[in-house]
């Protein structure tokens, strides 16, 4: 394709603009982080804000550096490691075959409607302290809780992606013969599954937030307990390490759902 | 009749299933199989409702729990909305913002709390801080790839009528993003409130949130219940209301394209 462009739209590159835009733009994050952590190291020194609220680089690297060799981290993160992945194993179990039925049966659908949706728009993380008055004040009520968060954002988009699926490929299905078992495990199912994984997605942030606010709420042990008992100290280079630890976890794992995504995409554009 | 039925078959349902919840709730308890300490009744919220408003509780709370909503909403929109077009017209604006917005993405913005603590004292300024942070998010996203996706043909078109790159941004960009600006306000208002109630959990005077953490702490189910089942109408309400505004903004594109 031929596009006529003036030169004033696209000036002569200069300077940086000679990179390709990709290196350009990684080049540029990678100097903004820069100039945000020089400040952050001589603003306290500096006398610009005060040390004690907002810590420094230098120190967050020592304060990892310390909590990763003693402080009992392998402790607290297989704590709240368990409590994320019981919690949210158990959304998935129940979760996808839920949302298959009511995308499938429109009755139910109606039935189920209303109350899912009213929890899917609420705060599910409000449900926290009844939990704990119902299941105590150990793991049990974070998984409760991760389990409350993660399950209705999956409902919600495995039922939209069973609806959404392509009326035309079913009726040719059926028309071949398909029984409806047929059409379900060979259109259905592969139809909902970006849908799926997207819901998947955002349940995962759900279930990260579920585990540390659970945590923050009342706990004995985990990550949350530690963010607790570091943010009480004013110990802000140890919390932040902490916080830093959750923030990787969360992107890992999203980033892992936006693979798994591009996969099936991939495959069903084969 | 059969007719009537059909076409308002999704309200019935939806309202039997309503009842049959609550009816569950209410007989769990009255046969026995569910102590009433754990779950209350609806029986027994509905009374507890009546004394809490009447005593002016419910009213003061929600009241402070709105104010502090529409403060972090209201803020979010003004600078999500401004760094997202900011972000979507110059691309390296936007390269710079990545990697924060990554951050605060991925980060637990709770995590952050006894921090916002220091920084702005207890209570309100602490829960709005919050809120915004959960907030800003969904609008600042949505905005930036509005402004970003806008048509490239429109885009050409009108350049090669002679407008400038102003024109550009205030007569195609900025109307061909509204709609999906305001998908992410949706977003923001189930978000913002989260932030705000969540953020009252742990520390407020006042506020729904508040109110169900300091019934808990009593051991007091019933009066739980009656703040619960409040921030979850609430979220019904304002999820609604933003729809409502969605379908008039959808609306008036369409009416501005076929003018």
């Amino acid at each position: 394709m031929v596009t006529f462009v003036s030169s004033t739209a696209q000036p002569r590159p200069r300077g940086v603009g000679r990179l390709n835009p990709a290196a350009r733009s990684t080049l540029i994050s990678f100097l903004a982080v820069v100039v945000f952590l020089a400040l952050w190291q001589v603003a306290p020194i500096l006398g610009w804000v005060n040390g004690r609220f907002t810590s420094q680089p230098t120190l967050v690297v020592q304060a990892a550096i310390e909590v990763f060799t003693s402080d009992n981290f392998l402790f607290h993160a297989r704590i709240s490691l368990s409590e994320f992945a019981l919690g949210f194993g158990l959304a998935l179990i129940i979760s996808v075959p839920f949302g298959a039925l009511l995308g499938t049966s429109q009755i139910a659908r109606e039935l189920i409607s209303p109350p899912l949706m009213a929890l899917y728009i609420a705060p599910t993380l409000i449900l926290l302290p009844i939990m704990v008055i119902w299941l105590g004040i150990g793991m049990a009520s974070k998984v409760a809780v991760v389990f409350l968060g993660a399950i209705f954002p999956i409902v919600v988009n495995t039922t939209a992606g069973m609806r959404e699926a392509d009326q035309r490929l079913i009726r040719a299905a059926r028309s071949f013969g398909a029984t409806r078992m047929d059409v379900f495990r060979h259109v259905l199912i592969p139809g909902a599954l970006p849908s799926v994984l997207a819901g998947i997605r955002l349940a995962v942030g759900r279930g990260v937030l579920g585990v540390v606010v659970g945590e923050l709420y009342v706990s004995q042990a985990g990550i949350g307990h530690q963010l607790v008992v570091y943010g009480s100290a004013m110990r802000v280079d140890r919390l932040l390490v902490y916080a830093l630890v959750v923030s990787v976890f969360g992107y890992a794992l999203t980033q892992v759902v936006r693979l798994l995504e591009s996969r099936v995409r991939d495959w069903r554009s084969e | 009749m059969a007719q009537l039925f059909l076409r308002r078959r999704a309200l019935i349902l939806g309202t039997l299933s309503m009842f049959a919840i609550g009816l569950l709730w209410q007989l769990s308890v009255s046969l026995g199989v569910i102590d009433v300490f754990f779950v209350s009744t609806p029986n027994l919220v509905a009374q507890e409702f009546l004394v809490q408003f009447h005593n002016g509780v419910t009213l003061r709370d929600l009241a402070s729990t709105l104010w502090s909503f529409v403060l972090a909403l209201g803020l979010a929109t003004v600078v999500g909305i401004g760094l997202g077009v900011f972000a979507g017209w110059y691309q390296d604006f936007e390269s710079a913002l990545e990697p924060f917005i990554w951050f605060k993405y991925s980060a637990p913005t709770i995590a952050f709390y006894p921090l916002f603590i220091a920084w702005l004292g207890y209570g309100t300024p602490t829960i709005v801080a919050i809120a915004f942070l959960f907030a800003l998010t969904p609008i600042y996203a949505n905005t930036l790839s509005g402004i970003k996706n806008v048509d490239r043909d429109l885009v050409r078109a009108a350049t090669s009528f002679g407008a400038t790159r102003w024109d550009v941004f205030t007569r195609v960009a900025l109307p061909a993003s509204v709609p999906i600006v305001v998908a992410g306000l949706q977003l923001g208002v189930g978000r913002a409130l989260t932030g705000v109630v969540v953020a009252e959990l742990f520390g407020a005077q006042s506020g729904l949130g508040f109110r169900i953490a300091y019934h808990a702490q009593l051991l007091q189910t019933t009066a739980m219940m009656v703040s619960i089942v409040i921030v979850i109408v609430l979220g019904v309400i304002l999820t609604q209301m933003l729809a409502f505004v969605e379908s008039k903004t959808d609306a008036w594109r369409v009416e501005s394209q076929t003018r």
